[in-house]
C-alpha cells in the first residue's frame, strides 16, 4: 500500500490513494460539491463519471477546466473551483 | 395572411429588418422562409455592427446610419439581443501607415477614429502582445447576438399584424408584362404587389425563379468558439489585414485577426475568407492559421481550449456591395441582399432604404451604388 | 500501419485478432489504463465472467506486437492521401500519428433524463457510480439508489453491495416479461442465462430491493421520488413515494460516440432506439475505404457483440476470411442487442419530469422553461434554432448529454418527430475533445 497522496481543494487539505481521480478522493472523504456554476452559482458534483459532460470541471495548479473525474492526483496540487 | 400588402422571402437579419421597417410604415408583411428564423447566415454570424472596416463610400455611408438604428431598434423591439457598444481596436502589426490613412478618410466621412500609441493600446486591451504598439480605436463599433435580434424583430413583426411561416420553399415567382403579381411555396401560394428577396446567399436563386440575375456568390468563412473564461478582451479586436481582405477578390482563402470576447464568457475568433462554393467540409488548417492568429496578438490564449468551430456561407456581390432596390426588369420585386459579412450590421439601414423607396420617401442617401440594375444582363 | 481507436472490449478484440495473426497494432485510448467502460478497473477484475476481460488486457500487455498509447484524447483526423492523420492530446500536448487502416472503437456512454434537481450533487449515471468503484476504488455515497432501465443497472447494485455499500433499492423502469417478446434472442443466447443466475444470486445475496416498473422523477440532495412509471414512462398519479438516499445513480441506456467515425466522413443512420450509429457491413467495413467502425457505435449491444465485432474487423483488416462459427456468433448476439432494444425502450413520459426551473441543458443552466419559450416566443423549429437562442448544447460538453433531449422536447411542443437528419447532425462536432489554442497554434499544417 503506497504513502497517501496530500492535495489541496479551495485551501483544504485532502489526502487520497495512487492513482485516485480528484474527484473521487474528495468524494471519498465526503467532499461532494466539486464546483458552482457560473450563471447561478448552483452547486455540481460528479455526474457522468467519464470524462463526457463536463460537470466536474476544476481548476488544477492554475489550470482551468480541469475534469476531475480523469486527472489523477498529484502530491501538492492546489485545486481550486473557480479562479 | 391572405392578401399582405408586401412578401419578404428570408427570415434572417435583412428580412427582419426589412419587415419590421414595412410593418412600422403601415404594411401588413408576409415573412416566408424555406428554414426557420436565422436558419442561413445569419445562424452563422458573429454579430458585428461595424463601421471601422469600410473605406469612405456608399457602404460606410450605410453603414453609419444602420449602426445607429441598430439602437433605435432596441428602443423599438427592447433590449432581447445583447446589443453593446463595444467599441472596436484595429491593431497595426508593423508598419501602421495603411491603417492610419485609412483612419483619416474615415474621420472626414462621420466615422470616430481615434489613434492610439503604445500606451493606451495597452490600456483598452491589457492582455495585447506587449510588442504591438499602434493601433486605431473605434468607439461606434457595436456587437449584437444576431440570432435573438432576428427572432425578437420578427415577433415585433407578427405582434404588429404580420405574419411568419416557416419551412416555405418558394417555388415560383410569377409575373405578368414585367409586373410581380405572386409567388407560390410550398406551403401556399401568395399574391402581394410587392416582394422583397431577402434571401441572402441563395438570393440569387430565389431572382433565378422570378426570371431576374442576381449573381450573389457564397464566401465562406470559419468561426472558432472557446471555452468560456474570465475576460481577457475588453471590445472587438483585429488586426489591419481585415481591411484589406474584405474588399478583396481572391479566390483562394484570406485569413485575418478578429477576436472578441461575448457575455456567456466565450471568446469568439475570426477570420476566413474563400471562394469554394457551398462546400461546408471542416478545415484543420485553417483552424491552426485562425489559432495562431488569435494567440500572437493575445499570448494568454494560448492555454485557452477551442472547443468548437463553425462556418457560414457571406452572400457576395462581385463589387463588395450589397443589392438594395427594385428589380431592373420586374417591377413589384425588390431585393435586398449580398450584405457579404456586414449583414448584422447593415440590415436596419437596408431596412430603411428599401422601405423608403418602395413608400415613396427621400432616401436618407442615394441608393445608386446598390441598385440590382448594374448585374443586369445586356439584352441582344 | 494499422490504428486501433478506443481500448474497450472492441478495440481489445481487434487488436488481439491482428497481433494473433502477426501484425503489429497500435491502441489509443483516453484512459490512464485499458479496458474501456466495461472493463477499466484498478485492481483485480471482479464481476461475472472476468477471466475473458483478464485474458485481453494480459494478452495487450504483454504481446509485442500490440502498443498500448494511453491517456490519449483525438481531437481530429483526416484523410491526407492514402493514409490518416490522427491528432491526440496527451498530458494536453498535441501529438500526430499516421496509419494506412483504422478501426474505430470509440465505444458509447450512459444516457441521461432530466428530472427535478437531477442537477445537484449526488445524481450521476451508473456508469459514474461504476467507475468510482472500480476505477478509483471510492463508493459513489451511503444510501445508493441505482435506477433508469437496463441491464447495466444489476453490476452497478451488486457492486456497490458486494464493496460494503448500502444500495436502498435498484429501480428499472420495465417489466422483465419485455424479454418474452424476444424468445428466439434468449434461446440463442444460453450464456445469458448463467449471467442472469449470476446476478439473481448476488442480489439474492446482498439483499438487494429491485422494484419494476418504477423510477426516480425527482431528487433533494436528502431523498428521491420514486414513482410507478407506464412503459412509456409517465408517472401514475399518487404513486410517489420519498426515499431517502444521498446519492441517485441512473441511467437510460447507452449512447455512442460517433464523433471520430464523422469527422472521417463515415456514413451514419439512425438505430431504432433513436441513436445515431454508422453504416457496417457485415465485416464491420464503414463507407470509407480502409476504416472499419466495431461495438457500440454500430449499434448499442453490450460487450459481447462488442467483441465478436472487433474480432471481425480485426481479421478482416488483414485479410483473414470469417469463419462460419464467428459469423453465426456475431447473429446470436446481435440478436440479443435487438432483444436489449426491445426489453428497455424509453417511450416519452420523461419530458414531464422535470420542473420548469429544471435546467435540460446543465453546461449552459438551460431550463425548460427557455426552451419552451424559444419554440412559442422566437419559433424554433428543432434542436439547432433552440440552440442558437437559447445556447443550449454550446457549452463544454457540446450537446452530448443534452441535445437529444433537447431536440425531443422541442419537436413535442411542435407536435412533430425528431428527422433523421436532425438527430445526425446533433450528434457530430468537428472538435473531438477540447484543445489549447496554444496547441493549435504550434501544430504543423497536414499538407
Amino acid at each position: 500500500m503506497s504513502a497517501p497522496i496530500n492535495f489541496t481543494f479551495n485551501g483544504s487539505t485532502y489526502s487520497g490513494e495512487v492513482g485516485q481521480s480528484i474527484a473521487a478522493a474528495l468524494i471519498s472523504q465526503d467532499q461532494r460539491v466539486l464546483r458552482t456554476t457560473r450563471f447561478d452559482e448552483a452547486p455540481r458534483s460528479i455526474f457522468c463519471g467519464i470524462g463526457i459532460c463536463f460537470d466536474c470541471v476544476v481548476v488544477v495548479n492554475g489550470i482551468a477546466n480541469q475534469r476531475s473525474c480523469l486527472v489523477e492526483i498529484t502530491e501538492g496540487a492546489v485545486i481550486v473551483s473557480k479562479q | 395572411m391572405q392578401n399582405p400588402d408586401a412578401i419578404v422571402i428570408g427570415a434572417g437579419i435583412v428580412g427582419a429588418c426589412s419587415a419590421l421597417s414595412l410593418t412600422n410604415a403601415g404594411l401588413r408583411v408576409l415573412v416566408v422562409d424555406r428554414g426557420s428564423v436565422a436558419s442561413g447566415t445569419t445562424g452563422a454570424g458573429e454579430g458585428n455592427i461595424l463601421v471601422s472596416d469600410k473605406d469612405p463610400g456608399p457602404e460606410l455611408t450605410l453603414a453609419l446610419r444602420s449602426r445607429d438604428l441598430w439602437f433605435d431598434l432596441q428602443d423599438d423591439v427592447g433590449d432581447s439581443f445583447e446589443l453593446e457598444a463595444k467599441g472596436g481596436v484595429v491593431v497595426a502589426r508593423s508598419d501602421d501607415s495603411a491603417l492610419m490613412t485609412l483612419a483619416d478618410s474615415q474621420r472626414m466621412h462621420g466615422v470616430t477614429a481615434q489613434r492610439v500609441d503604445s500606451h493606451e493600446l495597452h490600456s483598452l486591451e491589457p492582455y495585447l502582445h506587449p510588442d504591438l504598439h499602434s493601433g486605431v480605436f473605434y468607439p461606434q463599433d457595436a456587437q449584437c447576438q444576431p440570432m435573438l435580434a432576428a427572432a425578437h424583430i420578427l415577433r415585433t413583426v407578427i405582434a404588429r399584424g404580420g405574419a411568419v411561416i416557416s419551412h416555405a420553399q418558394v417555388k415560383k415567382i410569377l409575373s405578368h408584362d414585367g409586373v410581380l403579381h405572386s409567388i407560390s411555396t410550398t406551403q401556399g401560394d401568395f399574391r402581394a404587389p410587392i416582394v422583397i428577396n431577402a434571401a441572402g446567399t441563395w438570393a440569387g436563386e430565389i431572382a433565378a425563379l422570378a426570371g431576374s440575375h442576381l449573381p450573389i456568390a457564397p464566401r465562406k468563412g470559419f468561426i472558432l468558439v472557446t471555452e468560456p473564461t474570465q475576460h481577457y478582451i475588453f471590445h472587438k479586436v483585429y488586426d489591419s489585414d481585415y481591411v484589406a481582405n474584405v474588399a478583396s477578390s481572391d479566390a483562394d482563402l484570406q485569413t485575418s485577426t478578429v477576436v472578441e470576447g461575448t457575455r456567456s464568457g466565450t471568446i469568439l475568433i475570426g477570420a476566413s475568407r474563400e471562394r469554394i462554393g457551398f462546400d461546408g467540409s471542416m478545415n484543420y488548417d485553417i483552424v491552426r492559421t485562425l489559432a495562431a492568429q488569435a494567440t500572437s496578438l493575445f499570448p494568454v490564449l494560448r492555454d485557452v481550449n477551442l472547443l468548437r468551430v463553425y462556418r457560414g456561407f457571406r452572400p457576395y456581390a462581385p463589387d463588395h456591395l450589397p443589392v438594395v432596390g427594385e428589380d431592373a426588369e420586374i417591377k413589384g420585386l425588390w431585393h435586398s441582399a449580398g450584405h457579404e459579412g456586414a449583414g448584422i450590421g447593415l440590415a436596419p439601414g437596408s431596412a430603411e432604404l428599401i422601405t423608403q423607396l418602395i413608400t415613396g420617401k427621400t432616401t436618407f442617401m442615394d441608393p445608386a451604388a446598390f441598385a440590382p440594375a448594374r448585374f443586369a444582363r445586356v439584352s441582344i | 500501419m494499422i490504428l486501433v481507436i478506443g481500448g474497450g472490449p472492441a478495440g481489445l478484440a481487434a487488436a488481439v485478432a491482428i497481433a494473433r495473426n502477426g501484425q503489429e497494432v497500435t491502441i489509443l485510448d483516453s484512459a490512464p489504463r485499458a479496458g474501456g467502460q466495461y472493463w477499466r478497473h484498478r485492481t483485480r477484475v471482479d464481476g461475472y465472467k472476468s477471466e475473458k476481460s483478464a485474458m485481453y488486457l494480459q494478452e495487450v500487455a504483454q504481446n509485442p506486437l500490440i502498443h498500448f498509447i494511453s491517456g490519449a484524447n483525438v481531437w481530429s483526423a483526416s484523410r491526407v492521401k492514402d493514409r490518416f492523420a490522427i491528432n491526440y492530446l496527451v498530458s494536453g500536448n498535441e501529438l500526430t500519428i499516421t496509419a494506412q487502416k483504422l478501426i474505430l472503437a470509440t465505444g458509447a456512454f450512459d444516457r441521461s433524463l432530466p428530472f427535478a434537481g437531477w442537477e445537484l450533487p449526488g445524481v450521476m449515471t451508473p456508469g459514474a457510480a461504476q467507475s468510482l468503484l472500480k476505477g478509483h476504488g471510492v463508493l459513489a455515497g451511503r444510501r445508493v439508489i441505482v435506477a433508469g432501465t437496463g441491464p447495466f443497472l444489476l453490476p452497478v447494485a451488486t457492486g456497490i453491495a458486494a464493496a460494503g455499500g448500502t444500495v436502498v433499492g435498484l429501480y428499472e423502469a420495465q417489466s422483465p416479461l419485455r424479454w418474452a417478446l424476444s424468445p428466439v434472442a434468449l434461446l440463442l443466447n444460453p450464456s445469458k442465462f448463467a449471467e442472469l443466475l449470476y446476478y439473481a444470486k448476488q442480489v439474492r445475496k446482498y439483499r438487494i430491493r429491485i422494484q419494476f416498473g418504477k423510477g426516480v422523477t425527482a431528487f433533494d440532495t436528502h431523498s428521491a421520488v420514486v414513482s410507478r412509471l407506464s412503459s412509456d414512462l409517465e408517472v401514475v398519479a399518487g404513486s410517489e413515494e420519498k426515499i431517502e438516499c444521498d446519492v441517485v445513480a441512473v441511467g437510460w441506456g447507452f449512447t455512442p460516440d460517433v464523433t471520430l467515425g464523422g469527422i472521417l466522413g463515415c456514413a451514419q443512420k439512425v438505430d431504432l432506439d433513436g441513436t445515431v450509429i454508422f453504416n457496417v457491413d457485415q465485416n464491420q467495413r464503414s463507407s470509407q475505404k480502409d476504416i472499419w467502425i466495431a461495438g457500440e457505435a454500430t449499434g448499442i449491444g453490450g460487450s459481447d457483440l462488442a467483441l465478436v465485432e472487433g474480432e471481425i474487423a480485426g481479421l478482416d483488416c488483414v485479410g483473414i476470411g470469417i469463419s462460419p462459427s464467428l459469423a453465426f456468433r456475431k447473429i446470436r448476439k446481435t440478436l440479443f442487442a435487438r432483444a436489449l432494444q426491445k426489453s428497455y425502450p424509453v417511450g416519452n413520459g420523461w419530458k414531464k419530469w422535470s420542473r420548469n426551473t429544471t435546467k435540460i441543458c446543465r453546461c449552459e443552466e438551460v431550463s425548460l422553461q427557455d426552451i419552451a419559450d424559444s419554440v412559442t416566443d422566437l419559433g424554433a423549429f428543432d434542436s439547432r434554432t433552440a440552440k442558437l437562442f437559447t445556447r443550449a448544447g454550446m457549452g463544454l460538453c457540446q450537446g452530448r448529454i443534452c441535445s437529444r433531449n433537447v431536440s425531443e422536447i422541442v419537436a413535442g411542443l411542435q407536435g412533430c418527430q425528431v428527422s433523421d437528419n436532425e438527430r445526425i447532425g446533433y450528434s457530430n462536432r468537428p472538435i473531438a475533445t477540447p484543445i489549447s489554442l496554444g496547441e493549435l497554434s504550434d501544430g504543423k499544417s497536414t499538407k
